[in-house]
């Protein structure tokens, strides 16, 4: 095989649905070892980007390459282990005799006792695979991506179904994939977890990439700051919307709240209008508003 | 590819319900059918006694059952499951799965035609010539891959709630239709026209031409390999069009 430098390349990539673009001209490159969340509201296209990643699905127009050759032979060759959301499991068997025959299939295959310890699943071993909790059956499945040396983990919500220390004890596993130079794509629906575990946030909108960067860049790009206050007497909402680098603004009563891409020079003007704020707190904006406001403006592009 | 036949079978066997019916109950029905049949009556125009002739019509009815009950809803429900789609992020050739499904199918198939063959031996006094044996248990295993093929076809064009009824039309209707309960010959001979081109009729005349030793007949051989290649084809464009559409 070649030796490439993207472990991912869609290019000019589109998938229709009769009348629905699921997928728009996606062009998106993933090099080793990143760790990448790949975000978007329900319908975004992300279930079928992920298909079409691994060669589920086929494009109506454009190319997707894994390491450079087809997504079926980058599969054949054992570098892609991947978990899909709704990916079944063949049920009366147990845990571990899956896991065993997910070991045979790949051809750098690691044991299947570490397999089962990494996975957490190694005291359920023994159950049969259709008495499992969402949880459990989820650890099963990401057992089954992980049964050998892979190059790139692709996860659909892998995390659904999990408690929180399950959650927990997930991600340090997945830290530890990524830690040995593996590169990791995922799709959630929790954007904390995009927060905490990803070097790369995608945003996916009707079918198009929306953003992509850092999640400090994806808040900046969203407008990175609120500012909230309470004002005395009339709020003078035009003036209030003057402001520099505002880019939203919400009053209720007394309280303003504002969200600034440059939250020092919004503050400056602010008092520069003759106006004193109380109870002034200037927070950094989480990755979910972030996304929000992302998704929220385009839709209102759009409309 | 080994490994999922293994673990295919290793799950067949683990199942209770379906071993009985297709490894047992084949032989409990040869004996309530042939119970009370002597052994000189003979089925007209055959040649053959009743205990003779129904042993074969119960070894395919045990085949069919094996190959067709089992794989059929299965299919079904692990293609709605989604473990086909996980099957196909493995190694695993496109075609493994069916073909993984198949072959556990034919090995539980092999023991409930030989347990209906041991059973008309010891307790219905059949006997027939050493090849006859061997060359009945490779007819009645090789013709029941027609109805693995139409099993992996029904999984795959009926899916949820409608699997089991078609399934079961089809498994009834074969095996009453094509005489595997009772010989065709007392049918009246309106149904019997419609029983004589049915492939489990042929299946199971397969076998008796070999009990009466001779040549089978070229229509049955005829009906078998046309129901071949109609189910065979119709389960691989049917997998073909799964998969443009998973």
């Amino acid at each position: 095989m070649t030796k490439t430098a993207s472990v991912v390349a869609f290019d000019q990539v589109s998938k229709t649905y009769g009348a629905v673009r699921a997928v728009d001209g996606l062009t998106l490159t993933l090099r080793p070892g990143e760790t990448v969340a790949l975000l978007g509201p329900n319908g975004a296209g992300k279930s079928t980007t992920l298909d079409l990643l691994l060669g589920l699905k086929h494009a109506d127009s454009g190319t997707v390459r894994l390491f450079g050759a087809t997504p079926r032979e980058a599969i054949v060759a054992g570098r892609v282990g991947a978990m899909l959301q709704s990916g079944g499991l063949m049920d009366e068997v147990t845990v571990a005799e899956l896991v065993r025959l997910a070991c045979a299939l790949h051809p750098r295959p690691y044991r299947v006792a570490d397999v089962l310890a990494r996975a957490g699943v190694a005291q359920i071993a023994d159950r049969k695979v259709d008495k499992l909790s969402g949880g459990q059956a989820q650890r099963v499945r990401f057992a089954l991506a992980t049964a050998g040396d892979s190059d790139l983990i692709v996860l659909d919500e892998p995390t659904t179904g999990m408690d929180v220390t399950t959650r927990q004890a997930f991600w340090a596993t997945m830290r530890e994939q990524a830690d040995q130079g593996r590169t990791v794509l995922f799709a959630t629906h929790y954007l904390e977890e995009a927060d905490a575990i990803a070097d790369r946030v995608l945003v996916l909108h009707r079918g198009r990439l929306l953003a992509d960067g850092t999640a400090a860049e994806i808040k900046a790009k969203a407008g990175a700051r609120r500012i909230s206050f309470d004002l005395d007497g009339e709020t003078d909402a035009v003036s209030l919307r003057a402001l520099p680098f505002l880019t939203a603004l919400d009053t209720s009563g007394h309280t303003v709240r504002i969200q600034s891409s440059d939250a020092d020079a919004t503050v400056h003007a602010l008092y520069g209008l003759g106006l004193y704020p109380r109870n002034l707190e200037v927070a950094g904006l989480g990755l979910e508003q972030a996304f929000v406001a992302i998704t929220a403006a385009e839709e209102a592009k759009s409309q | 590819m080994n490994g999922l036949i293994k673990l295919e079978l290793t799950r067949a066997l683990r199942n209770r319900k379906f071993l009985f019916f297709s490894v047992i109950y084949p032989s409990v029905l040869f004996l309530i059918i042939a119970g009370n049949a002597d052994s000189t009556t003979k089925v007209d125009g055959t040649g053959l006694t009743v205990p003779t002739y129904m042993m074969v019509s119960m070894a395919s009815f045990g085949a069919l059952t094996a190959v067709l009950m089992g794989n059929s809803e299965r299919i079904a429900k692990e293609r709605e499951a989604g473990w086909v789609r996980q099957l196909r992020l493995t190694t695993l050739p496109g075609r493994g799965y069916v073909l993984a499904k198949t072959a556990s199918a034919a090995v539980v198939s092999l023991p409930s035609i030989v347990i209906v063959f041991v059973v008309a031996a010891a307790a219905k006094n059949v006997r027939l010539d050493a090849w006859q044996w061997l060359a009945l248990t490779g007819a009645v295993w090789a013709g029941s891959l027609v109805f693995a093929a139409l099993g992996v076809a029904i999984g795959y064009l009926a899916s949820g709630d409608a699997v089991r009824p078609i399934t079961m039309v089809t498994y009834f209707g074969l095996s009453l239709l094509g005489g595997l309960w009772m010989p065709t010959t007392t049918f009246p001979s309106w149904l019997q026209d419609i029983a004589e081109w049915l492939p489990t009729h042929a299946y199971a005349a397969l076998g008796q031409a070999i009990e009466q030793s001779r040549a089978p007949h070229v229509q049955d051989l005829a009906i078998l390999l046309v129901s071949f290649v109609l189910f065979a084809g119709g389960a691989a464009w049917l997998y073909r069009k799964d998969t443009l559409k998973a």
